[in-house]
């Protein structure tokens, strides 16, 4: 469709101008009057130049064609056809007839000629339009595309005007036209913005291409306006074609001279507009970088290779400051380095009296030294063979905080000027936020991962806790453990024994997280084997104690609570390893039952074993046994006052005569009143043993 | 949660910790840098001030633990003082009075440390 387009336009115009030239052959040879055919032959040529616009402009429909390479085409199409025109100009045997107001070709050769030329001429105006239209609404204003069109069209007007018909009677306002046509060119010459975008390449180019196309237009504007052979040919062969061609070829040279002058005063700064450019690109670049690496150590890298970049700095390095061991002393990290050495910047820091480092960090200022040799913060790299020019050190503030400072040096004195210094202090508020979003993204990964452990530790402690209790007509048993949001280290458990008894432990591994746990496991290992193999609660406390005291952390330790419910004989028997004592409560009232005993994990030998009692309680039906962890009695309240053991054992003398599982619930209960939210600050744990008698 | 507060000063032959505030696994790790810089300026006859501990969590008795051994190797002592009734509470319940000489006041403890020189 497309193809079949232009070959339809081609072909239309190749007709209409065989057409015309037959019509001028004859019209040269024979005195000729049929005004009804010269109507049609005007026509022919108007529609001949339509066709061969349509073809042209088909041909070059890509969009943003550089406006270097425009001028270009403009320059091979223009130059060669006024080169042509001036070729045959000098052919021998061509010429008119001479006096009349529209010279008459005296041959046919001259006709055939004449009319080639027209066309080529013609061609090159509708080129010079479309190129002049390219540039002149290239980034175009309001007004821009308006006062191109109102150029075109009287421009279309002057050239219908001078069609012989009317020309006469409206010869004033074809002159009015023309002039305003002039002015149209003026006004649409001062569109030269196309100019800025050009590289520094690029506009040297389009000087040399303007100054050609301007010159070239000068002469074909002349060969229109004297009665030249194209002169002559191009009236003959048609008027408005010559207001046409000349209209452009005026325009061509003004708006060209123009944008030869243009480009030559933007000459100068076509190597700033680049750099403006190259910088606007960094930054763009590294805004896209902060939301693409992650990667601190790739960050930095970026960021050193970038600060080179936007300020052609011949080196640059970034260093991160964090508070050092000792209070008020910072540190300092060489995080990322292009183009020096560590040592040279070892050297370059090593100044007592002006550290530049300092110097930065207490002014929170960008530090700009001019002469690195004779600079009294900087001259002492001199005797070490540190030999640049220029210095510029740039703090990275972020929340009034200096995080980093960020460093470019210039191989020449007086290197960094002030635009480099503004475009450095911009970059360098980039990367402060890049770095921040790499450290922020590194945190959270941090906490995501705790997070895991997190739940890895409460699935492990929920696992490692009976999830069936020992049932009898005897006693009744509830218990109950509630973890806290870091998961702490409270146990209990339960083992059936030989002989109608059962042995009840509730015990407190220090530490928080899979360390807990961990150790929480190796306390049911051992409890749940020592247990069928210790006769008394006192006998398995030495004995685990024994066993762990060489498996924990010098820091950790464990307290345990170990009782045998002896059904048979009606009593309970228990031992404690530095944990809260037991609540006992009977017919003669509530108390605290504790034998003396250390944590285990503290000490071994005599210390230990010496230290371990043994408590035997004789129980009566409704006797009330509590074993707890310290989150029972550490809650604390909103005064951040505990509940304390005081509390707990009056509390456990009110209700005794309830159910386990009533007196459980009553307990948590209370102390949710007390603390006055629902959620416990650490883990409790709460086992309740009522005897019910044999 | 009140915040908690280490401070060390030297007198002599011995140097004293004064604890303040609430000494919980969040808080240990200030009072291990403390044990650390006696240990590393080779400082062993140490007395813990508990004057104005408020609490202690098993994670904070769990550092006295950590440096005990070390001290006692070194013919030093760590001797804890001037604890409120509760903060001897939870020290008592896991056994400490066994393995610490736990005094009423500082100078009980200087006293102890300046004897034992002597001899």
């Amino acid at each position: 469709m497309y193809r079949l387009r232009r070959l339809f336009s081609i072909g239309v115009s190749v007709v209409l101008l065989i057409v015309v030239f037959m019509v001028d052959v004859v019209r040269s040879t024979v005195e000729f009057d049929g005004g009804g055919i010269l109507y049609f032959r005007e026509l022919a040529v108007i529609g001949a130049l339509l066709s061969i616009y349509a073809f042209i402009s088909s041909a070059g429909t890509e969009k943003g064609k550089a406006a270097t390479k425009g001028i270009g085409s403009l320059l091979v199409v223009v130059t060669g056809t006024t080169v042509l025109v001036g070729l045959i100009q000098i052919l021998p045997g061509l010429g008119f007839t001479e006096g009349e107001a529209v010279a008459v070709p005296l041959n046919s050769l001259t006709v055939f000629f004449g009319t080639f030329v027209s066309i080529g001429v013609s061609i090159a105006s509708i080129v010079t339009l479309m190129t002049v239209r390219d540039l002149v609404l290239h980034k175009r204003k309001k007004g821009t595309r308006r006062n191109f069109i109102i150029y075109v069209s009287i421009l279309i007007g002057c050239s219908i005007l001078a069609i012989p018909f009317w020309a006469d009677e409206l010869s004033a306002l074809a002159t009015t036209s023309f002039v305003a046509a002039i002015v149209m060119v003026v006004v649409i010459s001062f569109r030269q913005s196309w100019i800025v975008f050009l590289s520094r390449r690029e506009k040297i180019y389009s000087i040399i291409y303007s100054a050609i196309v301007f010159v070239t237009f000068i002469v074909l504007s002349l060969l229109l306006t004297n009665r030249t052979f194209l002169n002559k040919s191009v009236i003959f062969f048609s008027s408005p074609v010559e207001r046409f061609a000349l209209l452009n070829s005026i325009c061509g040279a003004v708006y060209f001279g123009m944008a030869f002058v243009s480009t030559l005063f933007h000459l100068p700064t076509a190597e700033v507009y680049e750099r403006k450019q190259s910088e606007l690109s960094s930054l763009h670049n590294l805004s896209r970088l902060v939301t693409q690496v992650f990667d601190f150590k790739d960050l930095v890298n970026t960021v050193t290779h970038m600060t080179r970049e936007v300020c052609g700095a011949e080196s640059a390095w970034l260093e991160m400051i964090r508070e050092g061991k000792v209070k008020g002393m910072r540190e300092y990290d060489v995080v990322g380095i292009n183009n020096i050495s560590e040592e040279q910047i070892a050297m370059i820091t090593a100044n007592e009296e002006f550290n530049l480092r300092k110097l930065v960090i207490e002014s929170k200022r960008v530090l700009l030294v001019d002469e690195v040799a004779t600079d009294r913060r900087t001259r002492h790299m001199k005797p070490h063979g540190i030999r640049f020019g220029s210095l510029l050190s740039v703090p990275l503030v972020s929340h009034d905080q200096i995080i980093g400072i960020l460093h470019a040096t210039k191989e020449f004195e007086y290197g960094f000027d002030q635009d480099d210094i503004d475009v450095v202090t911009t970059f360098a508020d980039h990367v402060t936020i890049a770095i921040e979003n790499s450290r922020l993204i590194a945190q959270s990964l941090e906490r995501e991962r705790y997070k895991q452990e997190m739940m890895v530790a409460q699935e492990m402690q929920r696992r490692l806790l009976p999830q069936k209790f020992p049932t009898s007509r005897s006693y009744e048993i509830a218990a109950v453990s509630e973890p806290s949001m870091e998961v702490g280290g409270d146990y209990f458990d339960f083992v059936e024994l030989p002989n109608d008894r059962i042995g009840v432990v509730v015990g407190d591994v220090s530490g928080k997280g899979v360390s807990a746990a961990f150790y929480m496991a190796e306390v049911k290992g051992i409890f749940q084997s020592l247990s069928k193999l210790c006769e008394s609660p006192r006998e398995l406390l030495i004995r685990a104690n024994h066993t762990l005291i060489d498996n924990l952390e010098k820091k950790a330790f464990i307290s345990l609570l170990y009782a045998i419910l002896d059904v048979r004989k009606s009593t309970i028997e228990l031992a404690r390893a530095g944990h809260c004592p037991m609540i006992y409560v009977s017919d003669n009232g509530q108390d605290m039952v504790r034998p003396s005993g250390l944590g285990l994990g503290l000490t071994d030998g005599e210390i230990f074993s010496n230290a371990t009692e043994e408590k035997t309680i004789r129980l009566r039906k409704g006797d009330l046994c509590l074993f707890y962890t310290d989150g029972i009695t550490e809650s604390r309240n909103e005064a951040g006052e505990e509940f304390g053991y005081e509390r707990l054992v009056q509390l456990a003398g009110q209700i005794r005569s309830q159910s386990a599982h009533e007196i459980q619930d009553r307990i948590l209960n209370e102390i949710r009143a007390y603390c006055g939210k629902a959620a416990f600050d650490d883990d409790l744990t709460l086992v309740v043993i009522k005897w019910l008698g044999t | 949660m009140s915040e908690f507060k280490v401070h060390h000063r030297d007198g002599d032959g011995f140097s004293v910790i004064e604890l303040k505030g609430y000494l919980d696994a969040h808080t240990a790790p200030d009072l291990e840098t403390t044990f650390q810089e006696l240990l590393g300026d080779k400082k062993f006859n140490i007395v813990v001030n508990c004057k104005d501990l408020t609490y202690i969590s098993s994670a904070g008795l769990g550092v006295f633990m950590a440096y005990i051994e070390d001290v006692r190797k070194n013919k030093g002592d760590i001797k804890l003082t001037n604890m409120s009734p509760k903060v001897y509470n939870v020290f008592d319940l896991l056994g400490f009075p066994i393995l610490y000489e736990i005094y009423k006041d500082e100078a009980e403890a200087v006293n102890r440390f300046k004897q034992s020189r002597k001899v």
